[in-house]
């Protein structure tokens, strides 16, 4: 076949130049993971944090944070049973720490997926290291802000009211209202993210399985992997799936808080109606969510011994996207200004003199001003870049100054509107208080039980990135290490050296634990054998091993590794998958979900005149329209990877062989299986033992 | 290593998982079908103190429904009648029908003490919902649209969801359901033949120039 041909081309170059002689790197790269490091101890540094007994401070901290979120249900209860009334928000500041909360953590949901999908799209493989804290973190946030439209109604019963479902008062949601696009965007996201999260832990789930002794682990993590081992044929789906996933977070991280930001644009408050609002809020999203990220990294790759993974050099570039984005928020703080002057509106300059000079919330501005735009410049330094607890103090104002940022937009702009008679201020009580603090009790809550529970750090994704991942890796000498022309080129190349040089793939078969017997009995088997396996060194073994096999003819072949192998999947004679057609229909069919429903419920079913547009306007739908057809594609995505491969499968005839487990620590597994015209117990077996393969072993099926 | 699940687990996996959509999807078809008011009070058939049957004296007697709800063509309320409504025949000293009735006890009770009949009230709207009779039946909608075939009731019977979105279906489309004002009250009328009910109310709407309101006020003032 042409499309075949073209990868077998594409392959066999690589195969005979080696990448770094035909591209060569004017300076030594540094690596992403610094100093000794394979695919065990990698195994060992993130999956064994959860695994051995966490530090003596995780206990108080628990106690500590679930005391405060204690706090916050007790704020809530409160609320639910006495009324909104025991907020402080009141005429003209209807809105105050309730939505200035839920804007606060949205944006702090933004780091994550900006993370996971816009640095994957941009192959930013530095990514690998942080991008599951940051994602976990974003469904954390995102549930710290579905806290408010959750109870800021007051009789939370009937928050099913913002959903369009049928009922038998037959009325819908307004679906031209920015509180509605809302709705559905904070939901996608949180959706997607999830999606995109678990996706993201599946190979990891499958190495904790692996990696556990006791019973009950292994049935969790076994439940939770869905069965998966590493199945080249799965690893083609799944690296799709994935780069779909990403491919929609893209947009729709962008989208979030650009939806949010019309919750105040839309409306005609001078301080909220301004159309520079949606960039200005992504912007801020982006800075308060890397602040987020680094302020609970920081404190965790120091107590984890982590620094190896997430390495200064992480720090310094998260502080640079830090500086870029606080930069562009500052410039955002200006221009609101200048076009409020400039554009003459009395009313737009009144709320803007009596905000920057001189009114109630001057002090809240400067306090942003500050925090946002002047102390995150200090990050032009190197040093302030490099020094974590200089980084932690710095990120503190930063996300001391995003909630402020909030705090000014609602609650100063809703206090001075347009008639002076309805002029007036917030003063919060202690349930606004305690409902605040009990939030953070809940994000902190949740972090410390992922920290303990999930492994921090991408196993997988970071196996990928080492070094010795790339089946045509050449080892750099010891003494070269990272030097050019004898002397390291830059500081960092200096303090990534002082770690050691990088481990070099191992050359042998970790012996087995048990002897292997030529036939592999399976408990109620079918009595004929289901194939044959092979364990392989290491990467560049395997793949040598799959194509001398497929060059022998044999067609029904499987690797099995920790992480996608580059090159594997032509190898073992298949293509790209075929899933984005999935995901396209998922995403057509939410278009036309949308369509249908927006145009069918206004136009026809409720015909009922909003801002004085004709029933079937379209304009107004579109947000909808977005955020449908990326929540449709992702379900897609997510259930045409399980069915594409299989999933789940947790048992696997394989799973008797004594050294399978090892597809999802550190092992490289090659599988004929007995559906193979050329498949013959002996002849195979003999002939993979013939490649270098260890522990054959033919399994029953 | 011995494999950590048995052979059989996927199978029964894909059953449950079978299972729990089957019995999801029952949950909700079964909310949809016994949670909403066409069920919960469509049916609704109290024993009331006096078993007046409405099948007798509006059925066979032929007493015009406004006979006894008086104030229906002029008042927010359709009224229920007061005891000395029923004795105008059924008072022992005068035209005695079934005077001595012991089923009419608590008519003659309510007669001699001034206390109300304790009738057990079936059509009930929420407080915030406000409802209007008589503009309702002056403009040609019938009783039996929202209570059915009253004059066949021998126990009057909850007959129509009366919920938010059975009022909005007619106020949406009232043409089907009027009738001539005059015709509101007989609850067995049809229109002439060669006419449709359709046409006939679709002519009434225009003549009486029925517009009814879908905005939130008018109901929930």
């Amino acid at each position: 076949m042409l499309h075949e041909k073209a990868h077998e081309t594409h392959e066999t170059a690589g195969a005979n130049e080696p990448l770094h002689t035909r591209f060569a790197d004017p300076l030594p790269r540094i690596p992403l993971v610094w100093g000794p490091a394979t695919f065990a101890t990698l195994d060992d540094q993130i999956a064994g944090v959860t695994e051995r007994p966490q530090p003596g401070w995780w206990w108080p901290a628990l106690l500590v944070t679930s005391a405060v979120l204690v706090g916050g249900v007790i704020a809530a209860t409160y609320l639910i049973s006495t009324g909104v009334g025991v907020w402080g928000s009141n005429n003209p500041v209807n809105w105050a720490f309730d939505i200035t909360n839920f804007v606060f953590w949205i944006g702090i949901g933004h780091a994550g997926t900006l993370i996971s999908a816009i640095l994957f799209l941009f192959r930013q493989k530095w990514r690998t290291s942080i991008n599951r804290f940051s994602e976990a973190m974003t469904i954390f946030a995102v549930i710290c802000a579905g806290v408010y439209p959750g109870i800021h109604v007051g009789r939370f019963w009937y928050a099913w009211f913002m959903f369009p479902l049928p009922n038998a008062n037959h009325i819908w949601p307004n679906f031209r209202s920015a509180l509605l696009w809302d709705l559905f965007a904070v939901s996608t996201y949180f959706t997607i993210s999830l999606i995109f999260w678990y996706v993201g832990l599946i190979p990891d789930l499958a190495t904790l399985r692996d990696r556990a002794k006791s019973r009950a682990r292994q049935r969790i993590f076994g439940f939770l992997a869905l069965g998966w081992r590493g199945s080249t044929r799965h690893w083609r789906h799944y690296e799709v799936a994935y780069l779909m996933l990403a491919g929609l977070s893209t947009p729709l991280v962008l989208s979030v808080h650009s939806v949010v930001s019309f919750d105040f644009a839309t409306s005609v408050i001078p301080g909220w109606h301004t159309t520079i609002f949606p960039p200005y809020f992504v912007a801020g999203a982006i800075f308060g969510g890397f602040a987020m990220v680094l302020q609970c990294m920081i404190p965790a790759r120091a107590v984890y011994k982590l620094e190896n993974l997430v390495t200064i050099k992480h720090i310094d570039v998260m502080c640079k996207f830090i500086l870029a984005t606080g930069t562009l928020v500052g410039y955002a703080y200006c221009m609101e200004l200048f076009v409020a002057w400039y554009s003459g509106n009395p009313n737009e300059w009144q709320t803007f003199q009596d905000r920057a000079f001189g009114g109630d919330y001057t002090w809240a501005y400067w306090t942003m001003m500050t925090c946002n735009l002047f102390v995150p410049q200090v990050f032009w330094v190197r040093w302030c870049r490099q020094t974590p607890w200089f980084v932690l103090i710095v990120v503190t104002f930063v996300n001391v100054g995003m909630w402020y940022e909030r705090f000014v937009i609602i609650v100063q702009s809703l206090h001075h509107d347009f008639l002076p008679g309805s002029w007036g201020r917030f003063y919060p009580t202690w349930v606004d208080w305690l409902q605040m603090v009990g939030d953070f009790g809940l994000f902190f809550t949740l972090t410390l039980v992922f920290l303990r529970y999930l492994p921090m750090i991408a196993i997988a994704e970071v196996k990928g990135v080492l070094g010795m991942a790339n089946p045509y890796h050449t080892p750099v000498p010891d003494a070269e290490y990272l030097k050019a022309n004898g002397r390291y080129p830059t500081q960092d190349h200096e303090r990534a050296a002082a770690f050691g040089p990088p481990s070099n793939a191992p050359r042998a078969v970790p012996a087995s634990p048990e002897p292997v017997p030529a036939f592999i009995a399976s408990p109620g088997g079918t009595g004929k054998p289901w194939g044959v396996v092979a364990e392989f060194a290491n990467p560049h073994d395997l793949l040598v091993a799959v194509r001398r096999a497929r060059d022998a003819g044999y067609q029904q072949i499987d690797a099995w590794t920790p992480y996608p192998v580059h090159g594997m999947i032509t190898a073992i004679g298949r293509y790209r998958s075929r899933l984005p057609l999935f995901t396209l229909a998922g995403g057509l069919t939410g278009l036309a979900a949308a369509a249908t429903m927006q145009f069918y419920l206004s136009a026809y079913y409720y015909p009922i005149i909003v801002g004085g547009k004709e029933y079937r306007s379209w304009e107004a739908f579109v947000p909808i329209f977005f955020e449908m057809t990326v929540l449709f594609a992702g379900f897609f995505t997510l259930f045409s990877l399980i069915g594409l491969c299989g999933l789940p499968k947790l048992f696997h005839p394989v799973d008797n062989h004594p050294t399978f487990k090892r597809s999802s620590l550190g092992g490289f597994l090659l599988t004929v299986e007995a559906t193979d015209p050329k498949f013959d117990p002996d002849g195979t077996r003999a002939f993979l033992e013939e490649l270098g393969g260890k522990h054959v072993a033919v399994v029953e099926g | 290593m011995a494999a950590i699940f048995p052979r059989t687990i996927d199978a029964q996996l894909r059953q449950a998982a079978v299972g729990v959509v089957v019995g999801v999807g029952l949950v909700v078809v079964g909310w949809y079908y016994y949670a909403l008011p066409s069920y919960t009070r469509v049916g609704y058939q109290p024993e009331q103190p006096v078993a007046f049957s409405h099948e007798q004296h509006v059925g066979q007697l032929g007493l015009d429904c406004t006979y006894c709800h008086q104030h229906v063509f002029d008042s927010p309320h359709a009224t229920v009648p007061a005891a000395q409504t029923c004795m105008n025949c059924h008072n022992p000293k005068k035209a005695n029908v079934k005077g001595a009735s012991p089923l009419l006890a608590p008519v003659r009770a309510g007669f001699d003490t001034g206390q109300p009949v304790g009738w057990k009230r079936v059509h009930k709207l929420p407080e915030y919902a406000y409802f209007n009779h008589a503009v309702h039946v002056n403009k040609g909608v019938s009783c039996v649209s929202c209570h059915g075939q009253v004059n066949e009731m021998k126990v009057v019977a909850h007959d129509q969801p009366l919920s938010m979105g059975w009022c909005l279906k007619c106020h949406n489309d009232p043409g089907k359901s009027l009738r001539p004002a005059t015709e509101v009250t007989n609850l067995t009328w049809a229109p002439d033949a060669g006419q449709t009910r359709e046409e006939v109310g679709k002519a009434i709407q225009k003549d009486l120039q029925v517009n009814p309101p879908m905005n939130c006020q008018s109901c929930h003032r």
